[in-house]
């Protein structure tokens, strides 16, 4: 049986993760279903622009299935709305019920901090997985049944990478939230740094002066490695975890050393 | 610590940076006793239950709550504690029952014949979302959630806030069968008529300072009276000022107005020399002497004997 508190965090998570997960699978959906007519599409956008705009969109080329893959789904809305799920649901761990009082009735469970902050985040983070697997799961059926050309392996390197992200990003969302309790810092915390980072890894590919930028840069470890055309990328990966885990851990324990609801 | 006392705070000290919460504040509230925690808004009411609740941690001193700590013991001690929050916010979109069913497992399990018996004596349709309750409803809900697991210590923060006069009658009554089964009652108000009638004793705070704490019966005694005395014939002012205990006397014509702190002898005695038509004695009204605490620092004194 779980603890009650993972299963209500779920309850009161319910509607938010059903929709992101319709929308993000739907996302992926329309844009896959779209493969052989985009094709003629493709090739216009691709001549129309410059290589440079390209470079920083992490469009490598668009004419290949594994480029319109990357173009389509992972290169900026795909991981856009699952970073904005895997915010708005870390967010509500901690910092909403704190900041619109449910905080009090929550905390007065029979759990230490450390139990209280672990069993919030559990819940968002498997709400949040969810959602960042829908892809996956979309990808695993429309790819053989339309027919593009990439190793199912490939998809799911690429996948697993977008979990992954969404685990490092959930991370540094909740450590914002544990540490201050405020919603609006939760935000703006994980937007700056996923703005800042998404232009690190975007410049790095377009200009090799600062090709650098890329390594602070999580989504590099998503995507730089080429998932696509070259398949699993395993110290990557464990990178975006390591980072999700650490950054989790740290909410957890600087959680339960302040006050809360002051 | 011994089993009769459920909690023991001691020099409890809380800063919000510069802004003070509360000060050296030494407190015992023994087992099976209901104690109300008086005090004005902004007295230091919450900050204190929050500190005891560990949602807060003090600057200085340290409480223990029954026999246990506060932060290291949390998740055991939690699970003897029902908590109504000053400030009620619910978390979610469920309906009472599904909230109240939640907090019975958070607890381990408590028996549902336990929460209906409470919704229907507080006249609580548990079918409804709890966010689209009146605040008197949530205030139900809220006190329901505090008595379901017939917890060892019960600490109410405004419990009867929001409640109409007969639903605060049903709470008192829920407050005195707790004490009946041995529970503690730690309450905390600013209007000291809704803990007079069960409150063993009361403590104090004043300015984040515990002021007193007192028997309720105590207070009462002690407690300021208004007088009113008619006679057949005017009488002078100057009989009545500087007899022990009157103050703001007041003479017109036939009439005396005056209040009495203490006993009221020494006014009927000066009375009595005159002819009386009517007396009239407003009964002592804990309000005032509370009033009496806030605003005049009396009652200071009393800390040390009380804590004897």
């Amino acid at each position: 049986m779980l603890p009650p508190l993972v299963r209500k965090t779920w309850r009161d998570d319910r509607r938010t993760t059903i929709g992101w997960t319709a929308g993000v699978g739907a996302f992926t959906a329309v844009y896959t279903g779209f493969y052989s007519q985009f094709q003629g599409a493709a090739e216009l956008k691709q001549d129309a622009l410059p290589q440079g705009m390209l470079d920083f969109l992490g469009i490598a080329d668009m004419l290949s299935p594994a480029g319109y893959l990357q173009a389509t789904v992972f290169s900026l809305i795909g991981p856009l709305l699952v970073l904005m799920c895997a915010t708005t649901l870390a967010a509500r761990t901690i910092a909403r019920p704190e900041e619109d009082g449910g905080m009090e009735l929550l905390l007065a469970n029979p759990l230490s901090r450390k139990g209280f902050a672990t069993q919030r985040l559990t819940a968002a983070a498997t709400a949040i997985t969810l959602v960042a697997v829908a892809p996956w799961i979309v990808l695993s059926i429309l790819v053989p049944a339309i027919g593009i050309d990439v190793p199912l392996g490939n998809v799911a390197a690429a996948c697993a990478g977008l979990v992954l992200l969404a685990w490092c990003f959930t991370g540094i969302a909740f450590l914002a939230g544990a540490v201050t309790g405020k919603r609006g810092t939760v935000l703006a915390v994980t937007g700056v740094i996923g703005v800042t980072t998404y232009m690190a890894n975007a410049l790095s590919n377009i200009s090799d002066s600062v090709s650098g930028l890329k390594w602070v840069s999580p989504f590099y470890y998503f995507i730089g490695g080429d998932p696509l055309h070259d398949g699993w990328n395993p110290a990557h990966l464990l990178l975006l975890a390591g980072i999700g885990v650490t950054t989790a851990a740290a909410g957890v324990v600087l959680f339960d050393r302040r006050d809360v609801g002051v | 610590m011994t089993s009769d006392t459920a909690v023991l705070a001691e020099d409890l000290t809380k800063f919000y940076g510069p802004r003070r919460g509360i000060e050296e504040l030494t407190l015992d509230v023994r087992a099976g006793e209901v104690m109300g925690f008086l005090g004005p808004n902004g007295a230091g009411k919450t900050t204190t239950i929050r500190l005891l609740l560990d949602f807060l941690r003090p600057t200085r001193g340290h409480a223990r709550v029954l026999g246990m700590d506060s932060r290291r013991d949390k998740a055991a001690l939690h699970r003897q504690i029902g908590y109504l929050p000053g400030e009620l916010a619910f978390p979610g979109r469920e309906t009472a029952e599904e909230l109240l069913r939640f907090f019975g497992d958070a607890r381990g399990g408590v028996p549902w014949t336990a929460v209906t018996g409470l919704a229907e004596r507080l006249d609580l349709d548990l079918s409804r979302p709890v966010r689209a309750m009146s605040k008197g409803n949530k205030q139900k809900v809220g006190l329901v959630q505090a008595f379901m697991h017939r917890p060892a210590l019960l600490i109410l923060d405004e419990p009867t806030s929001g409640l109409d006069p007969l639903m605060q009658q049903e709470f008192l009554a829920m407050v005195r069968e707790a004490r009946d089964h041995g529970q503690t009652v730690f309450m905390s108000s600013h209007v000291l008529a809704e803990v007079q009638s069960t409150a063993d004793r009361v403590a104090i705070v004043r300015d984040g300072r515990l002021a007193a704490v007192e028997k309720v019966e105590t207070l009462g005694r002690r407690a300021v009276r208004s007088v009113e005395i008619h006679f057949a014939d005017p009488v002078e002012a100057a009989d009545f000022t500087g007899l022990p205990g009157v103050t703001q006397v007041e003479v017109t014509g036939p009439v005396l107005r005056c209040t009495v702190d203490g006993r009221l002898d020494p006014l009927i005695k000066a009375a009595a020399r005159h002819e009386v038509i009517d007396l009239l004695s407003a009964e002592p009204d804990l309000e005032e002497t509370f009033l009496s605490y806030y605003y005049t620092g009396e009652g200071t004194s009393d800390v040390a004997a009380a804590g004897a």
